[in-house]
C-alpha cells in the first residue's frame, strides 16, 4: 500500500509532532467517524463513553508504538499479539505462584525482552528477514502460551493487579495513564534521544548509517527488545482488565497494531512516519470499533468492516498526495 | 578485412543532463571482425553500445544496417534487426535452466503447452554449433561464469544476430576461460559474424581486434586497423587530455605513517592490495572501473570483511575490522555513492551532519537541540554549506552540498585519516573546486586522505603520490614528479613501463 505512494512524505521535516496546517487525512476521517457516530448513535457523545473510548484504545496504543518504533527501522514485527498473549500468561502465573504483583509486572515484561531479544539476535545476527524471524516468534509464543495454560484461561484477581487494569486515577482509566506513559516513553526515546536518531537512519539508509561508524545492528536489536516489551506491558494489562490470561487473547493484534501505524502515516520505507500519527491511526480504529459496538453491528461484522475502513483510508490518503493536496 | 559493412553509423550524438556522452560519432563494423572499443571510463563506448543496441535513442545521426538507414526502438528491436547484446552483467534467470534461458521470452508451444523436447533439440543444436559442451537441462545457477558467458552468446544468436556487441567480457574470466571465449569469437567471425568488443585490457587489442577505435570525453579520437598501431599510440590517444582546472594544492614535508594496508583480499575483486599514507598528503588511488578500488576502501573502513591481510591505524595492528571500530580509530569514508551510501536522504543536513557523531556530542545519550544547533551552524559556515536551514531534507540538496554534508559528518568526528572515494564525481565545477580546497586544507593540518579517482586530472593535480590498481591489485606507485596521464592508464590497463 503504502510502496505506491508516489513521494516520500516529507513529514520528517516539519518535526517530531503533528503540524496542523499538514494535517493527515486519518485526522479528518476520525472526525467524520466522530460526527458520523454522533449523529447516528445516542450513547455515543457521552462522557462515558469517551471513557470507554480511551480504555479500549489504551492497549493498542501500547502495541502501535511497538509497531511504529519497528517499522520505523523497515522491519516489521508479526509476533506483538501473541507476545502480548504470552506475557499475560507468565504475569498470571507469577501471581498464582504467589509472588507480589510488581513481580508479577516484571515477570510478563522480562517475557517480551525475552522475545525481543530472540527474534533481535535473529535478525541481525543471523541475518534472517524481519518477517521470517517474527513470524516463527509469533507461532513460537502464542504455542507456548497454549502449552502454559493448558489451553484454557487462568485466573487471578490479587486487587493490586486488577488495579492496573480495572482501577483509574482520577477519572483516568489506568491503562489509559500507562498508555499515555508510554507514549511519552516512546516519543522522548524516538526524538531526544541517540538511539531514536539511529532508528530513523537506520530505516532511512541502512548502510549509510553503517557506514557513518553506527552498529547498526546493536540498534536494530535493541529496537525489537524494547517492541517485545512494549508489547508485552500491553499483555499484562490485558490481563488485569479481564483478571485473566486467556491463550488467544492476543490472536490479531500484531494487525491492528500494524495498520494503526500505517493509518498514522508510517511508511514501510525509508523510516518515514511520526509517532503523533499513529496516535490518529489508534484513534481511528478504536473509535470504529466502539462507535460500531453502540450503533449496535454485530461482533462478527466489525472485523470485515474495520478491515474496509483502512483500506479506504489509505486509498484516500494516495489519492490525496497524488494530487498534491497534502504533502 | 574485406567483409561488407554491417553497421555504418554517421554523426551519432547523445546528450544527457549536464553531459554530452557522444559527440558527433562515426563508427562502422564489417563483417567477420572484432571491432575493440578503447576508452577510459566515461569516454562513451557505453553510450555507443547502447545506441547501436536500442536502448538509448540518438539526439542525432544515423545508423544503416547492410546499408539500409533504421531507427531501432527499443532492444527487442535491435534484436530483431540483428544486433546482440551481452552485457557484463548476465541476464539469465538462475533457477531456470540452460534451454529455458535461451528461449527466454519466445518459448515453443505445442496444443499451448510448453514444447521443451523441441527447445532442447534447438538449444544442443546451436550449443554445438559453436563449440560448447554445456548440458543444456542444468540449471544456470550451477554452472561457471565462462559458461554463463557461453549461454549469454548462445541466447544472442539464437535470433540470428549478424552483430554480437561484448561489454568487457573477460572482466570476470580466468586465463583458461578467456581463451575458450577467444576461440568462440574466432568461430564467430568464421561465419560472418561482426562484433563489438568493448575492452579495458590493452594486450587484448593484438589477441583479439582487427580494429579499434579510441573514445575520449565522448568524441571519437580515431580508428586504426590492429596490425597497424602499437599500444603506446593507443595510449597516447586516450589520454590527452588538457588539464585546464588550477588544482589547490599546498606541498608540504609527510607527516608519520597514518595508514598501512598489506596484502588485503576482500571477496572476489580484491586480491591482494598494500599501501601507505601518511599525515599531510593525499594518495591518489588510480584504475579503471571494476579494478577494485572501492572495494579496497570499503575493507579499509571494515564495511566488508577481507580474508587475507592486515591493516594499520596510526601504527596499530586493527583486529576484526568494522566501520564502528574504524570511526573510533579516527577514519572517515567518504562514498562514491552518496545517495546509497553517505547520506540518510529523508533525514535533514542536521541530522546527517551529526549521526556519527552523537556519542562524543551526547556522552549521557540525550540529544540537546541547542548543543546540536551550535555545532551544526559552525560547520555549515565553515564549508559555506548553501541551505535555507539546517533542516533541510538532504535529498533537496545539490550534489556538491550534499557532499559537503558528508565531509561536515566526518570533521564532526574529528576524523585524521580521510578515504574520499570519487570525491567530486556529478559535482559543479565551482563546488568541485571548493571541495578541492577542503582537501588541501585538511592535509596542511595534518590529516591523512586517500583519494580514489577516476578523473585522471584530479589524480594528477591533487596527489602527492598515486598507486595504481589493476584487476584486484594495487601494481604501481608512481611519485608525484613521475606521475602523467600516459603512465598512469598504461599501469592501469596492463602496459608494460619502464620506471
Amino acid at each position: 500500500m503504502s510502496a505506491v505512494m508516489p513521494q516520500p512524505a516529507n513529514r520528517r521535516e516539519r518535526g517530531p509532532l503533528v503540524v496542523w496546517n499538514h494535517v493527515p487525512p486519518v485526522a479528518w476521517v476520525v472526525l467524520l467517524l466522530i460526527a458520523f457516530f454522533g449523529v447516528t448513535a445516542p450513547g455515543f457523545f457521552t462522557a462515558g463513553n469517551f471513557l470507554n473510548i480511551m480504555l479500549q484504545g489504551s492497549v493498542l496504543l501500547i502495541m502501535s508504538v511497538a509497531a511504529t518504533l519497528v517499522i520505523l527501522t523497515e522491519g516489521i514485527d508479526l509476533s506483538l499479539g501473541s507476545v502480548l498473549t504470552l506475557a499475560g500468561v507468565t504475569a498470571v502465573l507469577t501471581l498464582q505462584a504467589g509472588l507480589s504483583v510488581p513481580a508479577a509486572v516484571l515477570a510478563g515484561v522480562l517475557t517480551g525482552v525475552a522475545c525481543g531479544a530472540a527474534t533481535g539476535f535473529l535478525i541481525t545476527a543471523g541475518k534472517l528477514p524481519p518477517f521470517i524471524a517474527t513470524l516463527g516468534m509469533m507461532g513460537i509464543a502464542a504455542g507456548l502460551a497454549l502449552v502454559l495454560t493448558r489451553q484454557g484461561a487462568i485466573y487471578s484477581d490479587v486487587p493490586a493487579f486488577v488495579f492496573l487494569g480495572g482501577g483509574s486515577l482520577g477519572v483516568i482509566p489506568m491503562p489509559t495513564v500507562i498508555a499515555v506513559l508510554v507514549f511519552v516513553f516512546g516519543w522522548i526515546v524516538l526524538y531526544q534521544t541517540d538511539f531514536g536518531r539511529y532508528i530513523i537512519s537506520i530505516g532511512g539508509n541502512e548502510m549509510g548509517t553503517r557506514l557513518s561508524g553506527v552498529n547498526t545492528a546493536w540498534w536494530k536489536f535493541l529496537t525489537y527488545v524494547v517492541a517485545g516489551a512494549l508489547a508485552a506491558l500491553g499483555g499484562v494489562i490485558m490481563a488485569a482488565r479481564l483478571r485473566a490470561a486467556d491463550p488467544i487473547v492476543g490472536n490479531g493484534w500484531e494487525f491492528d497494531a500494524i495498520a494503526a501505524a500505517i493509518l498514522g502515516g508510517t511508511s514501510f520505507e525509508k523510516g518515514n512516519g511520526t509517532l503523533g500519527g499513529t496516535v490518529l491511526g489508534v484513534l481511528l480504529i478504536s473509535v470504529l470499533r466502539n462507535g460500531l459496538n453502540v450503533v449496535g453491528v454485530g461482533a462478527m461484522w466489525q472485523p470485515a468492516l474495520i478491515g474496509l475502513v483502512i483500506i479506504a483510508a489509505i486509498v484516500f490518503d494516495v489519492m490525496l498526495k497524488q494530487r498534491g493536496v497534502i504533502q | 578485412m574485406e567483409g561488407r559493412l554491417l553497421i555504418e553509423a554517421r554523426g551519432i550524438t547523445k546528450t544527457f543532463p549536464g553531459v554530452r556522452a557522444l559527440d558527433g560519432v562515426d563508427f562502422d563494423l564489417k563483417a567477420g571482425e572484432t571491432h575493440i572499443l578503447l576508452g577510459e571510463n566515461g569516454a562513451g563506448k557505453s553510450t555507443l553500445m547502447k545506441v547501436l543496441a536500442g536502448a538509448y535513442q540518438p539526439d542525432a545521426g544515423t545508423i544503416a544496417l547492410d546499408g539500409r538507414t533504421v531507427r531501432m526502438a527499443n532492444p527487442r528491436h535491435a534484436q530483431k534487426l540483428g544486433v546482440g547484446i551481452i552485457y557484463q552483467e548476465f541476464n539469465l534467470v538462475p533457477y531456470m535452466n540452460v534451454a529455458q534461458n535461451i528461449f527466454q521470452g519466445r518459448f515453443p508451444h505445442r496444443w499451448g503447452f510448453l514444447d521443451h523436447a523441441t527447445m532442447h533439440a534447438e538449444s544442443r543444436k546451436l550449443l554445438d554449433s559453436l563449440n560448447m559442451d554445456i548440458d543444456t537441462r542444468a540449471k544456470v545457477v550451477n554452472l561457471g561464469v565462462a559458461q554463463q558467458q557461453m549461454v549469454e552468446v548462445a541466447k544472442a544468436l539464437s535470433v540470428q544476430s549478424r552483430i554480437l556487441i561484448m561489454d568487457e567480457p573477460t572482466a570476470a574470466l580466468t586465463d583458461r576461460e578467456i581463451e575458450q571465449l577467444f576461440a568462440t569469437i574466432h568461430r564467430l567471425k568464421q561465419q560472418g559474424i561482426g562484433i563489438i568488443y568493448i575492452s579495458h585490457r590493452l594486450q587484448e587489442v593484438h589477441q583479439i581486434g582487427d580494429r579499434v577505435t579510441v573514445f575520449r570525453d565522448g568524441r571519437l579520437i580515431g580508428t586504426r586497423a590492429v596490425s597497424q598501431v602499437t599500444l603506446d599510440e593507443l595510449i597516447g590517444m586516450m589520454v590527452g587530455r588538457t588539464i585546464t582546472h588550477m588544482f589547490p594544492r599546498d606541498y608540504q614535508p609527510r607527516g608519520p605513517e597514518a595508514l598501512r594496508v598489506e596484502g588485503v583480499v576482500s571477496g572476489t575483486r580484491l586480491r591482494g592490495a598494500s599501501l601507505t599514507v601518511h599525515g599531510g598528503e593525499i594518495v591518489g588511488l588510480a584504475g579503471l572501473v571494476g579494478a577494485g578500488r572501492t572495494e579496497l576502501a570499503r575493507a579499509i573502513f571494515g564495511a566488508d570483511p577481507y580474508q587475507q591481510g592486515q591493516v594499520w591505524v596510526f601504527g596499530q595492528p586493527v583486529k576484526a575490522a568494522n566501520p564502528d571500530k574504524m570511526v573510533k580509530l579516527g577514519m572517515g569514508l567518504l562514498p562514491e555513492d552518496r545517495k546509497a551510501h553517505g547520506l540518510a536522504m529523508l533525514l535533514s543536513l542536521s541530522e546527517n551532519i551529526v549521526l556519527a557523531s552523537l556519542q562524543r556530542l551526547f556522552p549521557r545519550r540525550f540529544v540537546d537541540a541547542g548543543t546540536e544547533r551550535e555545532v551544526v551552524a559552525r560547520y555549515i559556515s565553515d564549508l559555506r554549506i548553501a541551505t535555507p536551514s539546517p533542516k533541510r531534507l538532504v535529498q533537496f540538496l545539490s550534489g556538491g552540498t550534499q557532499q559537503k554534508v558528508v565531509l561536515a559528518k566526518w570533521l564532526c568526528t574529528h576524523s585524521k585519516i580521510f578515504i574520499f572515494d570519487e570525491p567530486t564525481r556529478g559535482i559543479d565545477v565551482g563546488a568541485k573546486a571548493e571541495i578541492h580546497g577542503f582537501m588541501n586544507e585538511l592535509v596542511k593540518q595534518g590529516a591523512a586522505l586517500l583519494m580514489i579517482s577516476s578523473d585522471l586530472p584530479e589524480i594528477l593535480g591533487m596527489s602527492d603520490r598515486v598507486y595504481v590498481m589493476r584487476q584486484g591489485r594495487v601494481v604501481a606507485e608512481v611519485p608525484r614528479d613521475k606521475a602523467t596521464q600516459e603512465r598512469i592508464v598504461a599501469y592501469a590497463m596492463g602496459h608494460e613501463v619502464e620506471p
